[in-house]
């Protein structure tokens, strides 16, 4: 399948001579569409960084960004701002939604921004808003809201356009565990269901449960690239060097979270191979 | 982004009302003083335009009542009415001094009129008579009310004792009063030949400045000026006094108005520099971000004008009432000033909040 994203030997520095620093060195990446990738990496490593190039915020010093068939490293800045309207979709750690609007304008305001007429933006936002689960908050303003709806918004917002890809930043690092774990399954929705890609730059462990790769991001390079499988019995995601158990059965590897999944799998595997495969 | 740029202006009441009441007061500043000049002009030339006369004849020379002394001769006066398109002409004398009161001193004109002549008397007796008599004198309401003085009271002009016995209206202005008493009274208190200004009538239907002209060609010691351009020297004297202190304040209005504008505008565009990041970020461009700025400068000023005329309209009316003989009135003049300053300061206030916009990096919404 052709990638939706292309990164190839991107670096970014900044400063020169002696008070240069090198924040993401040669890093290339390729996303499917409907793939979920969550870098990782300790704080200083580049993440931000990275993130804001692949968003078109700041431009690499070398390599080359492609999204669908713009190539970002050759737009400039008076083109950047469509490529980010119509391909891309940002969720921010602080939610940062406008906070004189109320959740449909802050939704409808990206439509309007894209060109739609400010009746066509408010339904379309209303019908994401409802989906979302916020249809009895469309007129609060942001401060009426808890995190996980602010969130949600924030979702929602980064929808309304249809882009081809998500990029998250820390989307769980400003919400308890329930309203994360929502998060999280929202996202996953996003991809699998709508087709989009979704880049989540995150801390937080739990979002490797819906991540279908894990990149660790080390002094401005990916160290190495963790493949992530799926436990078929439980739904967790599961390392696939590191898997503490796995099963060959069928010409097909299966890996588990634990040696209780495996022997579950192993009473039945027609069952969990199927309910695995239908996924 | 109208819209947006609207909640952004409104979403802080205090800051809403502090920004528009700052305008508005700056505003106000240059329109009160200009509507106050307008209306004392108005006020300044009553007595010429109520006169009921077409042309004024005066000293060779002078163009105006205001700080004017005029003297022509009975006989330049029948020269003037000698001409066949002159139906009347009627003589007045005028001087500046101060009526004495037992509240104190005005400042006034004292018209000296004959009460068996067509002009020259006033014309809005609102109390009393116009037929003034020997030591009796007509005030204007305004001086009444504001010295306490009635019909029948006593005042003092010139060191002579008056009695009142009339009223007018609309005859007190900023600077003066105008007071009416017997020519006759007047003679006396002035001994001389001289009157000070004619007062013609002419014919219906000719034409006044063509009649004016030639009263002024047939006698060399006078100059006759219909009433309108009589008026509008006069009205000139007060323009001409008060342009320095109108173009100061004028100039204090307008950096106030630039000052509240900018900094408000400054201040929310600094407030919400992250919010503009967030929607740079999201693919806005920066003439999405001028059009905020811009819309909040024009929302902020043009509340800020109609408080201003609003404000200016009710000062009008209430003034008077405290202070008798001070009008307000609003001029095209004044407000299409208002209007065009208005627009400056709009444009100006809004130059840094967009200079800050165009600088900000949309990358910073990752940094937090």
């Amino acid at each position: 399948m052709e990638p939706i994203m292309q990164v190839e030997h991107v670096t970014r520095r900044f400063g020169r001579g002696g008070t240069e620093v090198v924040a993401v060195q040669d890093v290339s990446l390729s996303v499917a569409p409907g793939e979920v990738v969550l870098i990782m990496g300790p704080s200083g490593s580049g993440k931000t960084t990275l993130l804001s190039m692949l968003g078109g915020l700041l431009q690499p010093s070398d390599g080359r960004i492609r999204i669908g068939d713009d190539v970002l490293t050759e737009l400039d800045e008076r083109h950047l701002p469509d490529v980010r309207l119509h391909h891309l979709g940002f969720i921010f750690q602080d939610f940062n939604l406008l906070s004189a609007l109320t959740c449909l304008d802050n939704v409808a305001m990206v439509g309007q921004l894209n060109g739609m007429s400010r009746k066509e933006s408010r339904q379309r936002a209303r019908e994401l808003l409802e989906q979302l689960g916020l249809g009895h908050r469309l007129n609060f303003l942001p401060e009426k809201l808890s995190g996980g709806e602010k969130q949600r918004v924030a979702i929602a917002r980064a929808l309304v356009n249809q882009p081809d890809i998500i990029l998250a930043d820390e989307p769980t690092a400003n919400l308890d565990s329930h309203h994360g774990q929502e998060t999280m399954r929202l996202l996953r929705n996003i991809a699998k269901e709508e087709n989009r890609s979704v880049i989540i730059v995150s801390h937080d462990q739990r979002i490797k449960d819906i991540a279908d790769r894990v990149l660790w991001l080390e002094d401005g390079e990916f160290k190495n690239e963790v493949e992530m499988s799926r436990d078929p019995v439980c739904g967790m995601s599961v390392d696939l060097e590191t898997a503490p158990a796995q099963v060959e059965w069928n010409g097909r590897t299966y890996v588990f979270c634990a040696n209780g999944c495996r022997e579950e799998f192993l009473v039945d595997p027609t069952r969990f191979a199927k309910e695995s495969s239908g996924e | 982004m109208f819209f947006l740029a609207w909640r952004n202006l409104s979403q802080s009441r205090t800051q809403f009302f502090l920004g528009v009441g700052g305008v508005a007061l700056a505003l106000v500043l240059m329109l009160a003083l200009d509507a106050l000049l307008a209306g004392s002009e108005e006020d300044l030339v009553a007595y010429i335009e109520q006169s009921g006369a077409d042309i004024f004849v005066a000293q060779e020379g002078v163009k105006n009542m205001h700080m004017a002394a005029s003297a022509i001769t009975l006989r330049d006066m029948r020269l003037a009415e000698h001409n066949p398109d002159v139906m009347s002409a009627s003589p007045i004398l005028y001087t500046t001094s101060v009526i004495n009161t037992d509240d104190g001193d005005v400042l006034s004109y004292i018209i000296g009129f004959d009460p068996d002549e067509p002009l020259g008397g006033p014309q809005s007796v609102i109390a009393g008579t116009v037929e003034v008599g020997r030591e009796e004198v007509i005030v204007d309401d305004a001086v009444a009310r504001s010295q306490g003085v009635a019909l029948g009271d006593e005042v003092e002009i010139m060191g002579e004792t008056f009695t009142v016995v009339g009223l007018t209206r609309g005859l007190t202005n900023i600077v003066n009063s105008v007071a009416f008493i017997n020519l006759r009274d007047f003679q006396a208190l002035r001994p001389g030949e001289a009157i000070s200004y004619a007062l013609l009538k002419t014919a219906p239907d000719v034409n006044v400045t063509q009649i004016a002209a030639a009263v002024s060609a047939r006698n060399d010691n006078v100059l006759a000026l219909p009433v309108p351009d009589f008026s509008r020297e006069e009205r000139q004297i007060i323009k001409d006094m008060s342009v320095e202190i109108l173009n100061i304040m004028n100039l204090s209005g307008f950096l106030i108005g630039l000052a509240v504008t900018g900094l408000t505008l400054y201040t929310s565009t600094l407030r919400k520099r992250q919010e503009y990041g967030v929607l740079k970020a999201i693919g806005a461009k920066n003439r999405h971000l001028y059009q905020v700025v811009a819309v909040q400068a024009s929302l902020s000023l043009v509340l800020g004008f109609v408080s201003a005329i609003t404000l200016v309209f009710l000062l009008g009316i209430v003034v008077p009432l405290i202070v008798p003989g001070m009008g307000m009135r609003l001029t095209q003049t004044g407000v299409t000033r208002v209007v065009i300053a208005s627009l400056v300061i709009g444009v100006l206030a809004a130059l840094m909040p967009a200079w800050q916009l165009a600088q900000l990096d949309p990358a910073r919404v990752f940094r937090g």
